[in-house]
């Protein structure tokens, strides 16, 4: 294997370990940050997961990450990964939680634009009508959830310090769930536009295991994301918090099953396959952001609330976020594209 | 390598039992104090009434074991983070009331007042007051740690009662200042009724706290 390659591949590790460090915050956050659960036990269970979701279920949406430009040169790749990584590094220095899945499209897409390649227009409309979708879907799961949970709440005569306990334990299930889909719905993100120029060979491990060469791929991005998470995402737990609005363990709860719900339905191969089979409206195989998800599920919970606890300011700049960092990573790739290929002269496209 | 605490439930249920355990020494001490109460009435300082208010004693200081041993459990077992304050304050403002108990039935026994006949009733109705709140305050919130709704119906009765025993308070007042006894002795009796009455308003706040927690316990 070409040593040149892993060089070009970092700026898609750089992006793992700051969708490591930023989304980790969705998925655990308001466990730790209540102090409902230890930080090393929650990442420790987190890092295996999204392990896990990448290697084995990170195909589908990379497929349609790869639909929307296929990037043919390394060094074009490089550069797409890079932009994105900038574009969420930014933000994030901004103090807005950003959507690695978002930088990525817009990355992509000033790719295109630089190559003057033709965008699959279908795919990333079918993308972009992702990032309505998904909060709204997010949101409407964390409301019924939220009302189940109320239900229950008034039925049930469980001991507070009971209930506390079941849901610490639900925390750390769902925060598996929630790391298994990360892994699976945004690796696409991380490594997807190296997949054209893999160079890994299968990797088998003993008589049990095989991995294809894309799955070694994923693998490495899953490190990239593991290491984000151990090494930065407390401090981004510690920063947002609970800005959005404060939440109780339970909703925090809630909130993080809506989310892994959410990326699971965007990314599951096998309920996509079931549905076309039964000539049902199947849900596209998109990487979606959770950030988004997780927005959309506070705001679905905040407004059955009375919407009072809602910090519109912080969720209007967030949102406006949404719009700013694809435009931010297109216009970056495409600047980063033309001063690598005239000033360093690399090939940042196969025509 | 990490304590990944597989013994989840472990010590919830112990510490359950023990916030049980507080609430029924308030029950405790209601019944003891109004039967040193009626002790008091018959028999004033009897070995009978010692005895009693040492019961009371006793209560009280198992309340303040059980409290100390609440708060470091939920600290070691990091239970509850977010509600823990709040659990907290509660069993501290449980544990005054009972030291409410504890404190009148003593002075009863120090200062041994002579409560002429007259009063007799309403000083009785007084005792009976304050200690139906107590005990529906108990209740209260024991019902918080599972129902919210009884948490809401016995707070109402314990500021009914509340009402009731100032209103009661300030009638014996009245006709104790009104009466022919001397100064110290009116200023003695009027002392003692203020500190029984007291233990109404004890049970009053913790009530107005418990709701404030019920609100944010509300997911």
């Amino acid at each position: 294997m070409d040593l040149s390659y892993l060089f070009y591949l970092s700026s898609g590790l750089f992006l793992g370990w700051s969708l490591g460090a930023n989304d980790a915050a969705n998925i655990f956050g308001t466990a730790v940050g209540s102090k409902m659960v230890r930080f090393s036990t929650i990442a420790a269970v987190a890092c295996i997961f999204v392990i896990i979701g990448a290697v084995f279920g990170g195909s589908g949406t990379s497929k349609t990450l790869g639909a929307l430009g296929s990037v043919n040169a390394l060094a074009g790749a490089f550069m797409v990964a890079l932009s994105a990584a900038l574009a969420v590094y930014m933000m994030l220095r901004a103090g807005l939680t950003v959507s690695t899945s978002q930088a990525i499209v817009g990355a992509i897409v000033g790719w295109n634009v630089y190559a003057d390649k033709p965008t699959d227009y279908t795919t990333l409309l079918e993308i972009i009508g992702t990032w309505t979708t998904c909060p709204l879907l997010a949101g409407i799961v964390a409301v019924v959830l939220y009302l189940c949970l109320k239900k229950l709440q008034k039925c049930s005569s469980m001991h507070l310090l009971m209930r506390d306990q079941i849901t610490r334990f639900g925390l750390v299930i769902t925060a598996a769930v929630g790391a298994y889909a990360l892994g699976a719905n945004n690796i696409a993100n991380v490594v997807g536009v190296f997949m054209q120029s893999c160079p890994f060979k299968s990797l088998h491990l003993g008589n049990i295991l095989t991995l294809d060469p894309y799955q070694v791929l994923f693998l490495l991005g899953a490190i990239a994301i593991c290491t984000g998470v151990w090494t930065y995402s407390h401090k981004v737990i510690k920063t947002v918090g609970n800005s959005l609005m404060r939440m109780s363990p339970a909703v925090a709860l809630i909130i993080v099953l809506s989310q892994s719900v959410v990326l699971l339905l965007f990314s599951s191969v096998s309920l996509h396959d079931w549905l076309e089979a039964s000539s049902l409206p199947a849900i596209p195989l998109v990487p979606v952001s959770s950030t988004q998800a997780v927005i959309g599920a506070v705001i679905g919970i905040g407004l059955i609330k009375g919407g009072r606890g809602l910090n519109w300011s912080i969720i209007g700049k967030i949102v406006a976020g949404w719009i700013t960092a694809p435009l931010m990573a297109m216009l970056i790739c495409f600047i980063c594209l033309f001063f690598l290929e005239n000033v360093f002269n690399q090939t940042v496209f196969l025509p | 390598m990490f304590n990944l605490k597989l013994s989840i439930f472990s010590g919830t249920r112990e510490l359950e039992d023990k916030i049980d355990e507080m609430h029924d020494q308030v029950i405790e001490s209601v019944l003891a104090f109004q039967n040193a109460f009626e002790i008091y009435l018959e028999e004033k300082r009897s070995p009978k009434y010692r005895r009693v208010s040492k019961k009371i004693k006793h209560i009280e200081a198992k309340a303040d074991d059980l409290r100390r041993e609440i708060e470091s459990r939920l600290y070691i077992h990091n239970l509850i983070p977010d509600l823990r304050a709040d659990v907290l304050q509660m069993v501290e403002n449980i544990d005054k009331v009972i030291n409410e108990f504890d404190e009148v039935a003593h002075k009863f026994y120090i200062e041994q007042p002579d409560i002429p006949e007259k009063y007799r009733s309403k000083f009785c109705k007084l005792v009976k007051e304050v200690s139906a709140c107590a005990e529906n305050m108990a209740i209260a919130s024991r019902a918080f740690f599972r129902d919210f709704t009884t948490v809401r119906d016995y707070s109402r009765k314990v500021y009914f009662l509340e009402q009731e025993s100032d209103k009661t308070w300030a009638e014996l007042k009245q006709e104790v200042f009104d009466s022919d006894m001397e100064l110290a002795h009116k200023i003695q009796l009027n002392t003692l009724i203020g500190d029984v009455a007291d233990i109404a308003d004890k049970a009053e706040d913790c009530i107005d706290a418990l709701l404030i927690f019920t609100i944010k316990r509300d997911i």
